[in-house]
C-alpha cells in the first residue's frame, strides 16, 4: 500500500521576465506509505506538475503511478487511466469552487451516482468533519478564505478518495487559519489512513506537519525522509537552504579531532561539529540562524571551548518576534546570520557580541 | 394589405427561429471544440468558420449557390439520393442564416468558453465527471452570458438576413420572401405604403424580441 511514484517529463518553462522559454526536465521518483507527505521545494522545482501527472491533468513523459496496489499511469503498459477513474481528492491552490454551486452542490458535486438521502448524509457529515455546519445554503463568492479552503477540502473528501492531494492549499491564508487547518489535516489523515501529498514552500510547514518530507530541488527528489532527517542532516547545499541553513561553508578540511567531535577549518574559522565525518578530508557544513547564541560581549566568556567566537554586530533586522543579525567574526571575513530573540541583546549596530554555536548544531553534508 | 405583411413576417420569424436553434447547437460545439481541444487544422476550421463575418453576403451567398445547387458538391449528392433541391426553398434561406450568424455565435461563445477557469474543469474531472459532463454542468453554465449573448446576435444578425438570402433562396412569394427581402421589391416597385407597414412590424417586432431577449438575459445570468 502507499504510493509509488516515478515519472519524467520535458516541458517547457516560461522564461523569466518574458525571455525564452526554458525546457524543463522533471525527473521524479519516490515511494511513500498511507502517511502524510510534504513534497517540499521551491516554486518551480516541479512539485505542482508531479501532483499533477499523479491526478492525471498532465501525462508523463514515461514512469509510472501507482496508489494503492492501483496503476494509475504506466508507460510500459500503456497505461493511462483518465482523472475521472483515478478519481483523486484534489484541493488546488486557488480552491476552485464552483462559483455557480452553493456550497452543498459543490460538496456533493463528486457524489455521482448516490443516492439522495446517502449524499445528503454524507454531505452533513462532510459538514461535522470540517467544522462548517451552516453553511451550505453560501456561494463560494460569499465564503472567507478559510472557510473556501474547508469546503474545497469537504469536497475533495466527500467521494472517499484513495488518495489527497493538496497544492499549497494554505498560501492565502492568515496564520491562526493556517495552524487550524494543518492540525484538521493531520487528524484527517490518521482518521481516514489514505496517503496525503501535500505541496509546500514553506520549510515550518513542511516541518510541522509532515510524517515524511520529499525534497524536489530543479525537477528532481534531492531527499526524502523524515522532517527530523531532512532538517537536521540535509544531504547536500542544496537541501541544506531549502531547509533554512543559510551559513554555510562550502569544502572545508577535516583537520582532527577534539573531545566534541571533528574539527573542521574554513574560511579562515574553525568549527568542531559532533556529526561523524571520519573517512572524508573536504566536507561542507553549515549552521542554522536560530541555532547560534549570541552574548554581550565579555572577555571572561572567550575560553578555549569549542565554537565560541567573538564579533560585531554588522546589521540588524527587526522580524517582531525575533531578531535577524549579521555578525562579522575577528580575524576573517565570515559574516553569520543569527536569528535572536528580541529582548535578548542590545541591539546597536557595531557592538561587540561573543557568538556560541553548540558541537550539534554544526551540520555536515557534502 | 396586412396579409401581404404577415406572410413575409412569418417567413423570417420561420427561418430566424431555425437558424438560430441550429446556430446555437452547432455554434456551442464548434466554440468549446476551438477553446477547449487542440486538433489538426484547428486554424483552418477557426478561419473557415469566420470567413462569413469577412465576406460580403452576396459572395457568401454564391458560394452556398456553387456548392449546394444542383451541379454542386452537396447539391449534387444531395439530388442524387434523394431527389431534394435545395436552392430556392425556405430551406436555403435558413442555411444562408446560419452560415453568416454562425461566426457572430462562435466568436462570443468561445471567448466566453475560453475565460472559464481551466482549474474548475480539472477539479470536474478529479470528482469524477467526463468531459461531457464537465462541459454541460460546468464550463457552459459558467460561459451562459456569452453564449446568451451569442444567440441574440445571430437571431438579430438571421432577421435582417439579405444579400445571401436573395442569391440561394430567391424572392418567390409567400415561399421566400422574408421581410428584408419583400421591403426592397415594395420600395422598387413603388409600393410606398406596403414599405411602410413592413418596416414598421420590422421594427416593432425586433424591438420586442430584444426587449424579450434582455429580460431572459438577465433572468439566466444571475
Amino acid at each position: 500500500m502507499g504510493v509509488k511514484v516515478s515519472l519524467s517529463k520535458k516541458y517547457r518553462s516560461r522564461g523569466r521576465k518574458g525571455g525564452r522559454d526554458d525546457v524543463f526536465s522533471l525527473d521524479v521518483s519516490f515511494e511513500v506509505g498511507n502517511e502524510l507527505v510534504v513534497l517540499f521545494g521551491r516554486s518551480g522545482s516541479g512539485k505542482t506538475t508531479t501532483l499533477r501527472c499523479i491526478a492525471g491533468l498532465e501525462t508523463p513523459e514515461c514512469g509510472s503511478i501507482v496508489v494503492n496496489g492501483k496503476t494509475y499511469y504506466d508507460s510500459d503498459s500503456g497505461v493511462d487511466l483518465q482523472p475521472q477513474y483515478r478519481r483523486p481528492g484534489y484541493v488546488f491552490q486557488n480552491y476552485a469552487l464552483f462559483p455557480h454551486m452553493d456550497v452543498r452542490k459543490n460538496i456533493v458535486y463528486g457524489l455521482k451516482g448516490w443516492d439522495t438521502a446517502k449524499k445528503e448524509e454524507r454531505l452533513f457529515e462532510m459538514l461535522r468533519l470540517l467544522h462548517i455546519e451552516g453553511l451550505e445554503g453560501r456561494y463560494p463568492s460569499q465564503l472567507s478564505g478559510g472557510q473556501k479552503q474547508r469546503v474545497a477540502l469537504a469536497r475533495a473528501l466527500a467521494p472517499s478518495p484513495d488518495i489527497l492531494l493538496l497544492d499549497e492549499p494554505f498560501s492565502a491564508l492568515d496564520m491562526v487559519v493556517r495552524m487550524r487547518l494543518r492540525e484538521r489535516i493531520k487528524t484527517i489523515q490518521k482518521e481516514l489512513g489514505i496517503p496525503i501529498l501535500f505541496i509546500t514552500h514553506s520549510p515550518e510547514e513542511a516541518f510541522s506537519l509532515a510524517d515524511r518530507v520529499v525534497v524536489l530541488h530543479e525537477g528532481q527528489v534531492r531527499q526524502s525522509g523524515s522532517p527530523r532527517e531532512v532538517f537536521y542532516s540535509p544531504v547536500d547545499r542544496d537541501v541544506a537552504e531549502l531547509v533554512g541553513v543559510s551559513n554555510i561553508f562550502e569544502d572545508g578540511d577535516v583537520v582532527g579531532n577534539s573531545p566534541e567531535g571533528f574539527v573542521l577549518e574554513g574560511r579562515g574559522m574553525q568549527f568542531v561539529t559532533s556529526s561523524d565525518v571520519s573517512g572524508s578530508d573536504i566536507v561542507s557544513w553549515g549552521v542554522r540562524p536560530e541555532n547560534i547564541h549570541l552574548m554581550a560581549y565579555d572577555e571572561g566568556l572567550l575560553s578555549d571551548e569549542c565554537n565560541v567566537f567573538a564579533g560585531t554586530v554588522l546589521d540588524v533586522t527587526d522580524k517582531g518576534s525575533s531578531k535577524l543579525m549579521a555578525v562579522e567574526l575577528d580575524g576573517s571575513n565570515v559574516v553569520l546570520l543569527c536569528d535572536v530573540p528580541t529582548r535578548l541583546l542590545d541591539d546597536a549596530m557595531g557592538s561587540r557580541v561573543i557568538v556560541n554555536i553548540a558541537a550539534q548544531d554544526v551540520l555536515v553534508f557534502e | 394589405m396586412l396579409e401581404d405583411a404577415l406572410i413575409p413576417l412569418s417567413i423570417t420569424l420561420k427561418v430566424a427561429v431555425l437558424s438560430t436553434f441550429l446556430v446555437a447547437v452547432f455554434g456551442i460545439l464548434i466554440s468549446y471544440a476551438l477553446a477547449r481541444r487542440d486538433f489538426r487544422g484547428k486554424w483552418l476550421a477557426d478561419i473557415l468558420v469566420t470567413l462569413p463575418l469577412v465576406l460580403p453576403p452576396t459572395v457568401t451567398g454564391y458560394l452556398l449557390v456553387v456548392l449546394l445547387g444542383k451541379n454542386g458538391a452537396i447539391g449534387s449528392f444531395l439530388f442524387e439520393t434523394t431527389g431534394w433541391t435545395l436552392l430556392f426553398t425556405w430551406h436555403a434561406a435558413v442555411i444562408a442564416a446560419f452560415v453568416v450568424s454562425l461566426p457572430l455565435m462562435v466568436k462570443t461563445t468561445a471567448s466566453a468558453i475560453s475565460a472559464v477557469d481551466r482549474e474548475l474543469e480539472y477539479a470536474a474531472y478529479t470528482l469524477g465527471h467526463s468531459e461531457l459532463e464537465t462541459m454541460l454542468f460546468v464550463t457552459l453554465p459558467l460561459a451562459k452570458k456569452g453564449i446568451l449573448a451569442g444567440i441574440v446576435l445571430s437571431f438579430a444578425r438571421a432577421v435582417g438576413e439579405f444579400g445571401a438570402t436573395l442569391m440561394v433562396a430567391g424572392n418567390i412569394p409567400g415561399k421566400t420572401n422574408t421581410m428584408s427581402l419583400s421591403i426592397y421589391t415594395a420600395f422598387q416597385s413603388g409600393n410606398d405604403a406596403l414599405a411602410n407597414i413592413l418596416v414598421i412590424t420590422l421594427v416593432v417586432v425586433s424591438l420586442l424580441s430584444m426587449a424579450l431577449a434582455a429580460r431572459f438575459v438577465d433572468r439566466w445570468s444571475v
